[in-house]
């Protein structure tokens, strides 16, 4: 009995302050007065998630409220996005949308319950992780233009590993095989983790993946990679080549990672956020960490929400002609 | 010895004040979530993940693993009290030690599963210092054809588990792979059998069937007219709470057995622990002199798969600590915890991070010491907890499962599919059939099936590959001849049947 | 209990089972029939309740009568969902329905739990019938459900028999009080949740639960649920840090 009155009166102490927790920021009558809630629509520990979190933190320091990360995972993202359309267009509720889930779900998905450019605000674009093209340690070609000779020449024989229907390393290699031409076998595992494991292990020949989960791998030699999908080499892989120097300039992808809000967020709220997010990305300490994850930060005239827009609408006309087919 | 340095120097950094309090936080925390029921260690890792932001990387990777095997303790805790697996791993446990608690036994069950997980935890954490880097080897041995093979096997001990009829056990499985078909195909995308529910997009959650089919229909079985007596019984029969020496004799064997098939198995990224636990308690039910004592409150049946699951526990981390590649979902996260922290690991990580890789390693024998110092005296207050008026012991239930079902998505569709297999698991009881077969059949349904067809794929349709391939054709050979193990004793099995019917 | 049951007791048996086996094999029609009087008043999607009433009456009567008139003449014309509901589902199980009017139950308890499983089976084998099959060396979505679909009918099948051909236990009771509380207390905290957050939906549904009991006592479970409820309020947001609403969003507001 002691222990459950002792409960009910830790209980009484925690309401009353947590009582007191909303009251006192009511005062303040600029957004935000409370805690704000961002949508990731990946699991904890993925990149996305690790980038919201970076750049979150710092925002929450800037508003002085909370951004509490909610992982809702399911679907390539999109139970996440139909969820965060839905929301309330208070400025409570955001996401971090990424190249899936506002752009590449327009033509995977045909019963999508949403539109990037019809239910969303955009806000800021966050961070891009480069795209990179791996390989099995013993894979024959030496570089991108062996390889490319190599796939097309065996295109019946080749597996290409991917992390499942819409994932980031599915669609990208979706791309680089529409480029080519070539319609090779691809072996589905779930998620990033089980996709390298058959990588390392040799199960599989190559695959397309975001730079995060591949510079360990190559640095310690398990995989190799042939070229790097950005206008710029990586400085966490300097000796990796750009498509463009290795004679592919046509394959570029890149997995950005963007905020944004439901349709009908009003503007000042949509500016103070994005502000933050600035802020944010010019932080030493913020920029730091992302580009330890081998993310590239974009440059000042890509932040705005008007280029965000730009993004999305170009990135939904660069993917469409590549999946429609292949569903 | 390379191995004492190294070991040495682990614990010179596991036992600093800030990495001990951070072990013992996560063993509480740990213990906590494996006792909640439906709180799986996932959302309480992704949770405790931003707190993790302010933390030194070591430390921070000590708590979160701590929370992740000292779940696996907790997690028998529901299992034996009320029936309730809160993590795939603890089904085959719910078995026996419900069972058991039934008879009065709940002690000696609880005791048995800390004494069984702690030696499991300690024999497996010296295997990773000692045999890390080669049994690494394994992990990457298993192709698509060897899972499938391994799943296929693992299917054959649910058939063996099962207590009552062989035809209803395999009807069970089946039903399971069924339901773990529901959500999208892996290879083309294509939405099955969701009737366009975004909640089903990815398949019914394992916490929502275990918590409909074991949780919530175990309370309807309990609220029927004529159970109260039972309750009662139970209430009234609780013995001691330490398990008798008959009792540490019966389970020894088991739990080497259950620590040696755990420790292998747990290294398979991907299903690997939850077939340790099914396959360790099979193996104790074919050694049994009298396998009819299984299901029934058999304290090996506890021993054996307890001790299994926590060995898998601790050598999951062998392929994160030598291939930088997470075995699990919970490994994810720890993936992602190193990750802020700027660590990425990878297959240099033990070079490059010796303090990180041997402070978690010294960590997680301490940790496991601290466990079973939290655990044993703990067993006392779980079976005082037992003696609660049961008219207030199940809505308390409902809302711990209902607010844990919650917390796994944040989906409040899952709570209602949760109780709808509340009542389909109440029709599976009237008309006996069992559960935990079910529940195995849903777990390794996805992952046999994904691995056939990436077999197939990548041999181009060929399905000789099953058996060109030795690890594949040993594993296959051994489900064969367990199959046979268990049907030719079924025209016998009538037999059986009466003599336990009598013995009741 | 069973041996004092005479003949005719056994046959008016049979009949309530029939009875119920033909309530089965309309069951998904008369649920879709339910969830589609709710886009009346606009919730959820799909179609309204006449469409539904009068496409699945003619895809019992006509559609798949028809349909398999079709396929015995050679047309390959591809049939409607609900027409094939009709072929899969419904059918199979009507015969079932009549088949046990005619037959000795000896073991109520296998052979109503086969036949309720053969439903499972069979309606995951018409919700599976729309995806692709084998193609090439691809396996397709749909091979392995109709795979297993096909045999768990035939397991469930087995099970039926068996309850035919050997002695067993007869139905074991149903109660209604405790599914129907147990039941009503999730949906409600499912439905709560979100709009009115812990404190509320986990009182609410607290009270819901026990009133399944006839054991409860009233003023000793609102003050135990009161007491879990705070409990729980403290132990899930703040202890493990789990997202939820703690009160209703009216009042934060």
């Amino acid at each position: 009995m002691t222990s459950i009155r002792a409960l009910a009166t830790g209980a009484c102490a925690a309401a009353l302050a947590s009582l007191c927790a909303f009251v006192a920021p009511a005062k303040a009558q600029t957004y935000p007065t409370r805690g704000i809630t961002m949508i990731v629509p990946f699991a904890a520990g993925g990149p996305t998630d690790v980038i919201s979190r970076i750049v979150t933190a710092h925002m929450a320091q800037t508003f002085g409220q909370s951004i509490i990360i909610e992982n809702v995972v399911g679907a390539g993202g999109t139970t996440a996005t139909t969820r965060a359309a839905r929301a309330a267009n208070d400025g409570y509720t955001l996401i971090t949308g990424h190249m899936g889930t506002h752009a590449a779900s327009v033509p995977l998905y045909p019963k999508l319950a949403y539109h990037p450019e019809k239910d969303f605000e955009p806000v800021a674009l966050l961070a891009g992780t480069p795209i990179l093209i791996l390989a099995r340690k013993d894979f024959p070609p030496k570089d991108l233009k062996e390889f490319v000779a190599y796939v097309k020449a065996n295109a019946e024989k080749v597996n290409a590993a991917h992390a499942g229907i819409g994932s980031v390393s599915h669609v990208s290699c979706e791309l680089l095989h529409s480029i080519l031409d070539i319609k090779p076998v691809g072996v589905p595992f779930n998620g990033t983790g089980p996709a390298m494991n058959a990588l390392v292990a040799g199960q599989v020949d190559y695959m397309c993946d975001q730079i995060v989960n591949a510079v360990p791998q190559i640095n310690a030699g398990t995989i190799k990679a042939y070229a790097i999908a950005t206008v710029e080499r990586n400085p966490s892989l300097p000796n990796v080549p750009t498509t463009t120097e290795a004679g592919l300039p046509a394959f570029q992808a890149q997995a950005w990672n963007a905020m944004f809000a439901p349709k009908g967020t009003s503007p000042a709220i949509i500016a103070s956020l994005n502000a933050a997010a600035i802020k944010a990305l010019d932080d030493e300490t913020v920029k730091k960490r992302l580009l330890e994850l081998g993310s590239v930060i974009p440059g000042p005239a890509d932040r705005t929400p008007e280029a965000l827009a730009t993004l999305v609408k170009n990135e939904i006309a660069k993917w469409t002609p590549v999946l429609k087919p292949a569903t | 010895m390379d191995i004492f340095a190294n070991l040495a120097h682990g614990f010179a950094v596991a036992l600093s004040p800030i990495n001990l309090l951070m072990c013992l936080i996560g063993a509480l925390v740990g213990t906590l979530v494996g006792v909640l029921p439906g709180i799986g260690t996932i959302a309480t890792v992704a949770m405790l993940l931003p707190i993790t932001f302010g933390l030194p990387p070591v430390g921070a990777l000590i708590m979160l693993a701590g929370i992740y095997y000292g779940a696996q303790y907790g997690g028998s805790t529901t299992s034996i009290l009320v029936n309730i697996p809160g993590e795939a791993t603890s089904v085959v446990t719910a078995i026996d030690g419900h069972q058991m608690a039934k008879q009065g036994r709940a002690g000696p069950a609880l005791a048995i599963a800390a004494i069984g997980s702690f030696f499991a935890g300690c024999v497996a954490t010296v295997l990773i210092a000692v045999l890390g880097a080669p049994l690494t080897k394994l992990a990457l041995a298993f192709g698509p054809a060897e899972y499938f093979s391994l799943m296929v096997l693992g299917l054959i001990f649910a058939v063996v588990l099962a207590k009552g009829s062989v035809l209803k056990a395999i009807a069970m499985i089946v039903f399971g792979l069924l339901l773990s078909m529901v959500g999208s195909d892996i290879e083309t995308g294509a939405s099955r059998m969701a009737f366009n529910i975004p909640e089903l997009a990815d398949g019914l959650g394992f916490a929502t069937v275990a918590m409909g089919v074991f949780g919530f229909a175990e309370i309807i079985r309990n609220l029927d007219a004529g159970a109260e007596m039972n309750r009662d019984l139970v209430q009234q029969k609780i013995t001691g709470l330490m398990p008798t020496k008959k009792d540490l004799k019966d389970s020894a064997p088991a739990i080497l057995r259950g620590t040696a098939l755990g420790s292998i198995l747990g290294i398979l990224p991907g299903g690997g622990a939850v077939i340790a636990s099914f396959a360790a308690y099979t193996l104790e039910k074919k050694l049994a002199k009298n396998p009819s004592r299984f299901g029934r409150g058999a304290i090996e049946g506890v021993a054996a798969p307890e001790s299994a699951n926590n060995a898998a526990a601790q050598t999951s981390f062998i392929p994160l600590l030598t291939l930088g590649i997470p075995p699990n979902a919970v490994m994810a996260l720890m993936v992602g915890a190193m990750t802020i922290h700027g660590i990425v690991p990878g297959p240099q990580v033990m070079q490059k991070q010796p303090d990180l890789v041997w402070g978690m390693i010294a960590s997680m024998w301490i940790g496991n010491l601290m466990l079973i110092i939290i655990n044993l005296p703990l067993v006392g207050i779980w079976v005082r907890l037992l003696r609660v008026p049961y008219r207030l012991m199940f809505p308390s239930i409902v809302i711990f499962c209902a607010i844990g079902i919650y917390s796994v998505n944040n989906a409040p569709v899952d709570v209602i599919l949760a109780g709808v297999f509340g009542l389909v698991g109440y029709w599976l009881i009237k008309h006996d059939f069992e559960p935990a077969p079910l529940l195995l059949g849903m777990v390794l349904g996805p992952l046999m099936e994904e691995n056939l067809r990436r077999a197939l794929l990548i041999s181009r349709g060929d399905w000789s590959v099953f058996l060109t391939r030795p690890l594949s054709a040993v594993l296959l050979a051994i489900a064969a001849f367990l199959l046979t193990l268990t049907l030719l004793p079924m025209l016998r099995a009538k037999r059986d049947e009466v003599f336990t019917e009598s013995e009741n | 209990m069973a041996d004092t049951m005479g003949h005719s007791a056994t046959a008016t048996r049979n009949t309530s089972v029939a009875i119920g086996f033909c309530l089965l094999a309309i069951a998904p029609q008369i649920f879709e029939f339910i969830w589609s009087i709710g886009t009346i008043f606009g919730w959820g999607a799909g179609r309204g309740p006449a469409t539904v009433l009068i496409s699945h009456a003619t895809a019992l009567v006509a559609g798949a009568p028809a349909a398999l008139i079709g396929a015995a003449s050679g047309d390959t014309k591809k049939a409607s969902s609900d027409v094939l509901l009709a072929l899969i589902y419904s059918y199979p199980i009507l015969v079932v329905a009549i088949v046990t009017l005619f037959m000795t139950i000896r073991s109520a308890q296998d052979y109503v739990g086969g036949v309720i499983l053969m439903a499972l089976a069979l309606f995951a084998l018409w919700a599976s019938s729309d995806l692709q099959g084998m193609r090439g060396f691809s396996f397709g979505a749909g091979t392995a459900p109709r795979m297993f679909g096909g045999l768990l009918v035939a397991l469930s099948a087995g099970i039926a028999l068996t309850g035919l051909l050997t002695d067993g236990p007869a139905m074991a009771h149903y109660a209604w009080r405790g599914p129907m509380f147990v039941m009503a207390a999730i949906v409600f905290f499912a439905l709560a949740i979100r709009p009115l957050g812990v404190v509320v939906s986990a009182f609410v549904s607290f009270m819901i639960a026990a009133t399944g009991s006839h054991e409860t006592r009233w003023l000793e479970a609102a003050i135990v649920g009161a007491c879990l409820t705070l409990g729980c309020a403290i132990l899930f947001p703040y202890v493990l840090g789990l997202p939820m609403p703690m009160f209703p969003r009216f009042l934060v507001q």
